[in-house]
């Protein structure tokens, strides 16, 4: 599904990918960790094409193509997601015109019809469900006044309506409570199928205790130092990155 | 010594030889001839008069070759509106003169009466005479309002009966055809709306491309007590065209004066707003939205007047630039001493889509009285990049991510439009000028 070979990236000609290898088949859960700075966030932004991010060496293949070659929207398109950590406050558009913009950019994109307002509506119903969202939330503008919990069970109700093959999470779990946390992973529980990965990017251990990746890897100084099962996260919960620090200076 | 060749406009010329005029009653003839000198001592806006420093008119006046003569050829133009489900009643001009087979009246409800111009001057009507030129603000630094007055051969004058809420807009059109090339149009609405009676007013000027017309219309707006008159504005003329235009309300004891501006068409295209307080508790909101395209210069003045007390005033101006184009947006809050407890707001925001476009955006409060709430704010910006990125990485194209974007951007001015046919007409009319623009229509 997505292959990411070597992989450097630059921001404002500062270094900070340092060439990442990291392969993910169809239906696997990946999660990345890593402490501030380590290139976790930038990792994501690359994925998705954000013009403030320079690749400046490596490939990253994703379905047989060349991701890095697509615009963002096409990105979005071919089905990749990306759950930002600080979703964009964009006043002046509601979400429901926003979201059917956005599922008919796609459908229209795979050659399907594009979904009236009725049939959107149904879609939309269902999937709310599935985040415990506030039905009045559709009609405000996208996250504008929203809470962070709102903000980020917004983030998976857009993921649960676009159906992405690949879902990237950038640090879907900071700053939720319990409750927020269990509903967002209860969305990527429910989501997940053997044709879809996810790419869990995360700053804490919790989340994956909700949601079970099948691998977890440590990012340190925009380079994956070590790949492991589940069992590598509770390793990192009790050692911190400072092992791995040394590793890498060493 | 300097040799003073003090050259007449061409104007002069059109005005004296005007035979139509000798039936207008005499005070009439003595205003006319009082603008004609008016106009001809002030001389066209240069860049010496403070009011008209950023404008210049010279160009498109150097083309002129007279006054419109009229009797366009209507059915040659298509016009705005037509296809606006918009229960109004009509009133169409096409080179300044009344086009009956192309207005529709309606049954006129009691209490609303409406004249042509034309025939209210030659019968020494009452309306006129009472309200005609009374609610101009500093006539002395407004040369194309001189002019107007000077020349001006039609238009409309309506006139609301205490008491009476007319249940339909009045739309009128003010049409230049290709035969208007080179001339001045000048026409000229008056409306008077008598105590606690409520009307809304479209205003529309539109002409075709190829003319190079110049347009220099006045309305006059009298708001009774207690009244409520909304007037809608749209500037859709030809892509030549130059447009100097003028809108003075009066607005009484508790009356409500909205004023609403969409600027879209002219080559260069100005618009005057004047608002006067009068007397205490009345209440003026007015907002706009301009979108400038390539070669554009469109600029919005305004002058709120708060000489008394209790008075309530909104602004509300947003712009969009594209291309190589240029914005003016002047707005005076002029709070006078002894006008306490005024609550004036300002605000103006403008959006650049391109970076060879120049927006300004002045600002202007002057206040005298101490116990007072004045604010304003002004912005010049461009769209929020992170948005941008956040609807492409939702699928949402990049032309079409601007143009929602900025939509989203003008919703709130166009929220003011409260006729919803119009509200609608307006933003097709945005879209078909954004980027992306029809992708978002079809998905409406």
């Amino acid at each position: 599904m997505l292959t990411i070979k070597n992989l450097h990236a630059t921001v404002d000609g500062k270094p900070i990918l340092n060439g990442i290898d990291l392969t993910i088949e169809a239906g696997e859960v990946h999660a990345i960790m890593g402490p501030n700075g380590s290139g976790k966030s930038t990792l994501a932004k690359v994925l998705s094409g954000h013009p403030g991010y320079e690749v400046t060496a490596g490939e990253v293949l994703y379905k047989d193509g060349n991701l890095l070659d697509l615009a963002p929207e096409d990105r979005a398109r071919e089905g990749v997601f990306l759950g930002f950590q600080y979703p964009v406050e964009i006043p002046g558009v509601s979400n429901v015109y926003f979201l059917k913009s956005a599922v008919n950019a796609i459908r229209k994109h795979r050659g399907e019809p594009e979904l009236d307002a009725m049939d959107f509506l149904t879609l939309i119903k269902k999937r709310m469900k599935l985040v415990h969202m506030d039905e009045s939330l559709m009609q405000r503008p996208v996250n504008a006044g929203f809470s962070g919990g709102e903000k980020k069970r917004n983030e998976i109700l857009q993921m649960a309506v676009l159906e992405p093959a690949l879902g990237v999470l950038d640090e879907t779990d900071s700053g939720l409570d319990i409750d927020a946390l269990k509903t967002v992973a209860g969305g990527v529980n429910a989501l997940r199928s053997a044709e879809r990965s996810f790419l869990l990017i995360t700053h804490y251990q919790r989340l994956l205790n909700y949601v079970v990746p099948d691998y977890v890897h440590v990012l340190i100084q925009g380079r994956i130092v070590k790949s492991g099962g589940k069992e590598l996260a509770l390793e990192l919960e009790q050692s911190g990155y400072a092992l791995f620090r040394d590793t890498e200076a060493a | 010594m300097e040799a003073v060749a003090k050259r007449n406009s061409v104007y002069l010329e059109t005005f004296e030889a005007s035979g139509a005029r000798l039936r207008e009653p005499s005070w009439l003839l003595e205003r006319r001839k009082a603008a004609m000198d008016r106009f001809e001592a002030m001389g066209l806006p240069s860049r010496r008069m403070e009011a008209w420093r950023n404008n210049d008119f010279s160009a498109i006046v150097s083309r002129q070759s007279g006054l419109v003569a009229g009797g366009g050829e209507s059915d040659a133009i298509d016009s705005p509106l037509s296809d606006v489900p918009l229960d109004a009643c009509r009133l169409v001009f096409v080179d300044g003169d009344f086009c009956a087979n192309r207005s529709t009246l309606g049954d006129l409800p009691r209490g609303i009466s409406i004249r042509s111009l034309a025939e209210s001057l030659e019968s020494d009507d009452a309306t006129l005479r009472e309200h005609w030129g009374r609610h101009l603000a500093a006539p002395d630094a407004q040369p194309f309002v001189a002019l107007n007055t000077a020349l001006c051969r039609d238009g409309a004058v309506i006139r609301v009966a205490a008491g009476v809420a007319a249940e339909r807009p009045i739309a009128v059109l003010f049409e230049s055809s290709a035969a208007a090339d080179r001339r001045l149009v000048v026409p000229r609405l008056l409306l008077v709306v008598e105590e606690s009676a409520e009307i809304e007013l479209i205003e529309v000027h539109h002409g075709v491309d190829g003319a190079d017309y110049l347009s220099c219309p006045v309305t006059e707006i009298a708001v009774g007590e207690n009244a409520r008159v909304t007037h809608y504005r749209l500037l859709l003329e030809g892509a030549a065209a130059g447009h100097a235009g003028a809108v003075h309300a009066s607005v009484s004891a508790s009356g409500r004066f909205g004023a609403h501006s969409l600027a879209l068409g002219g080559k260069l295209a100005r618009t005057d707003l004047f608002a006067n307080l009068d007397a205490p508790g009345a209440e003026v909101d007015l907002s706009g939205l301009y979108l400038a395209e390539d070669g554009q210069y469109l600029d919005h003045h305004t002058w709120v007047n708060h000489p008394r007390e209790h008075g309530v005033s909104r602004q509300l101006f947003k712009g969009i630039l594209k291309g190589k184009s240029e914005t003016v947006f002047d707005g005076l809050v002029k709070v006078a001493e002894g006008a306490q407890k005024t609550d004036a707001q300002q605000q103006n925001r403008n959006l650049l889509l391109s970076r060879r476009a120049t927006a300004h955006s002045n600002p202007r409060l002057e206040i005298y009285a101490d116990d007072v709430k004045c604010s304003h704010g002004s912005t010049i910006g461009e769209l929020d990049k992170d948005a941008v990125f956040y609807l492409q990485s939702r699928g949402i194209g990049a032309e079409e991510a601007q143009g929602l974007l900025t939509m989203a951007f003008v919703a709130e001015a166009l929220d003011c439009v409260r006729i919803e046919a119009l509200k609608d007409y307006e933003r097709r009319l945005l879209f078909d000028r954004l980027p992306g623009g029809q992708s978002m229509l079809e998905g409406l």
